[in-house]
């Protein structure tokens, strides 16, 4: 199939096509068309951003948060997958027994260096429990870089922020962590 | 009162006019410049100070006064702070020969004057580009004293450039001149009174058409703009001459940009475009019985043509892009000098054999 467009004139003839197109500016006069159709028929594509702002996607990787289960504890047991799991080392994770608890454990301090958290979700995907979770947050521009150290009251107060309904999303969630994420209050009657 | 103080009071009035008028130009050009090219560029522009950003020009303006104003160390201070003011000094001077309006006198207080123009005197173009190829020095200077290699540069970029498409700008300026036979750019103007079809562009014995684009381009070259901005190429050289600057300093050099924009807009509407005539003979409002105010009409097309011309500029730099170099100074020599100088031998042999 031969898709050739239309074939060139005789030379001398395109010649003095292509000399005809220099002296009168063709190229430049149809940017310069270009740029006016654009001016007549006028339609912005920009959103102005602090009084609009956009929809964003639900997997959208915004800010990172703790959770909590439905009454209220925190999920995180302060295992350190997700600081093992964090390629630039923005976590830090103490652990510490539940006092009177011998077996149940969690994170008695949570620090993240926001300053380098390339919001890569590897920690949210390393989370056996599903205590960290990612927000739609974005704008988290500050003044001083050591307010971008967050502790872990911060950090839940983000998860509190963003997921104030704490609500089962088991078709999201990794169906090896389903058993964990689920809360006390509705751990299904096993049955008989 | 004597007459001399009455002529001085009446040139003061005149001067104060047109430098409230021009500087109100340049506001508004800065805001009409961004909300061009945004509009063009499928954007907005400026919204956020006044409705639709109209106060924008205002905040810059504030912005400008309250930044810190520094000079550089081991930069030379005196050159340093003389450098904007002999920028804009040459490019506010030209419109003391522009005529924004007819020619007519006016009687005031016993004395004849001429109210649209502030002085018409018989040089008026050769005074123009005298004093806007002094600006050059105002640029060169800021880039040698502030120190900096790449502020030099881009104050040597632009002086070769100005320097050879003022060049340009002269001889394509030089068939107009043929055809009305004085310097004066009252003169000139009154001579294409009539209808579009005497407007220098197109006028009988020579259309002074290649003369007109050889005059818009290098005009687009003299003031610097895109895309002959190769003066502050910010990919090459940082921001060019006036990297150094902050401050007013700074807005010095952006403002003489802008008045030569308007001077060479109104140096283009008088020479080739009629200046304040009507594209048709006569004016309407001395057709309909008010000829006391004809005057009115006439400034308002010299506007129209100003701002049109002003509107190509914008309409440019959304265009293009940048020239290199070297291919700058190619088509300024190479191009735009021969057309100019074959536009002066062919005007002269027409003129020669169409008016005796």
């Amino acid at each position: 199939m031969s898709t050739a467009p239309t074939q060139p004139g005789p030379k001398r003839h395109s010649r003095l096509v292509e000399w005809l197109k220099t002296i009168v500016f063709y190229e430049i006069l149809v940017g310069m068309k270009a740029t006016m159709s654009h001016l007549l028929r006028y339609r912005p594509i920009t959103v102005q951003y602090p009084h609009e702002k956009r929809a964003l996607p639900d997997n959208y990787r915004g800010m990172l948060a703790l959770l909590r289960y439905d009454d209220g504890t925190e999920k995180c047991v302060g295992c350190d997958l997700c600081e093992a799991a964090c390629p630039s080392r923005v976590i830090r994770v103490v652990s510490a027994e539940v006092p009177g608890e011998p077996t149940k454990r969690y994170s008695k301090e949570y620090y993240m260096d926001m300053t380098r958290c390339l919001f890569c979700g590897m920690c949210v995907e390393a989370c056996p429990v599903d205590a960290l979770g990612m927000t739609q947050e974005f704008e988290w521009a500050v003044y001083d870089k050591r307010q971008l150290y967050l502790n872990k009251q911060q950090l839940l107060a983000i998860g509190d922020r963003s997921f104030p309904v704490r609500e089962k999303r088991l078709e999201l969630q990794h169906r090896n962590v389903a058993f964990f994420n689920v809360s006390f209050s509705h751990v299904p009657q096993k049955p008989n | 009162m004597t007459e001399l103080s009455v002529r001085l009071a009446v040139s003061l009035a005149q001067i104060a006019a047109v430098m409230g008028v021009v500087m109100l130009t340049v506001m508004i050009l800065t805001l009409a410049e961004r909300k061009v090219l945004g509009w063009m560029q499928d954007r907005m522009g400026p919204m956020e100070v006044g409705p639709y950003g109209v106060l924008q020009p205002i905040a810059d303006g504030l912005k400008l006064f309250f930044k810190e104003d520094i000079v550089p160390a081991g930069a030379n201070k005196f050159m340093f702070t003389l450098a904007p003011i002999l920028a804009m000094v040459p490019a506010l001077i030209g419109f003391a020969v522009i005529p924004f309006g007819p020619g007519q006198t006016f009687e005031f207080f016993g004395i004849s004057v001429k109210p649209f123009v502030i002085s018409d005197i018989n040089i008026g173009i050769l005074y123009i580009l005298a004093f806007t190829s002094i600006g050059a020095y105002g640029i060169i200077l800021g880039g040698w004293a502030s120190n900096s290699k790449y502020s030099l540069l881009g104050g040597l970029r632009s002086a070769a450039q100005v320097i050879s498409y003022e060049l340009n700008v002269g001889l394509a300026i030089v068939g107009v001149l043929i055809l009305a036979g004085s310097l004066s750019l009252v003169k000139i103007a009154e001579a294409q009174s009539g209808g579009f079809w005497h407007w220098y562009v197109f006028a009988f014995p020579a259309p002074q058409i290649f003369a007109f684009v050889v005059y818009v381009i290098s005009a687009v070259a003299e003031t610097n703009r895109v895309p002959f901005d190769l003066p502050e190429a910010e990919s090459e050289l940082v921001a060019g001459f006036f990297t150094e600057y902050s401050g007013m300093r700074f807005a010095f050099f952006f403002i003489a940009e802008y008045a030569n924009m308007v001077l060479v807009s109104c140096i283009a509407a008088v020479m080739f475009l009629g200046g304040w005539n009507a594209p048709y003979p006569g004016t309407i409002l001395a057709q309909v019985g008010l000829p006391q105010v004809a005057w009115a009409e006439n400034i308002a097309w010299f506007t129209v043509k100003t701002y049109a011309f002003l509107f190509l500029f914008f309409w440019l730099r959304a265009t293009l892009p940048r020239l290199r170099y070297d291919q700058l100074m190619k088509f300024g020599w190479k191009v735009m000098l021969p057309i100019a100088l074959a536009n002066i031998v062919v005007t002269s042999i027409a003129v020669y054999f169409f008016r005796g």
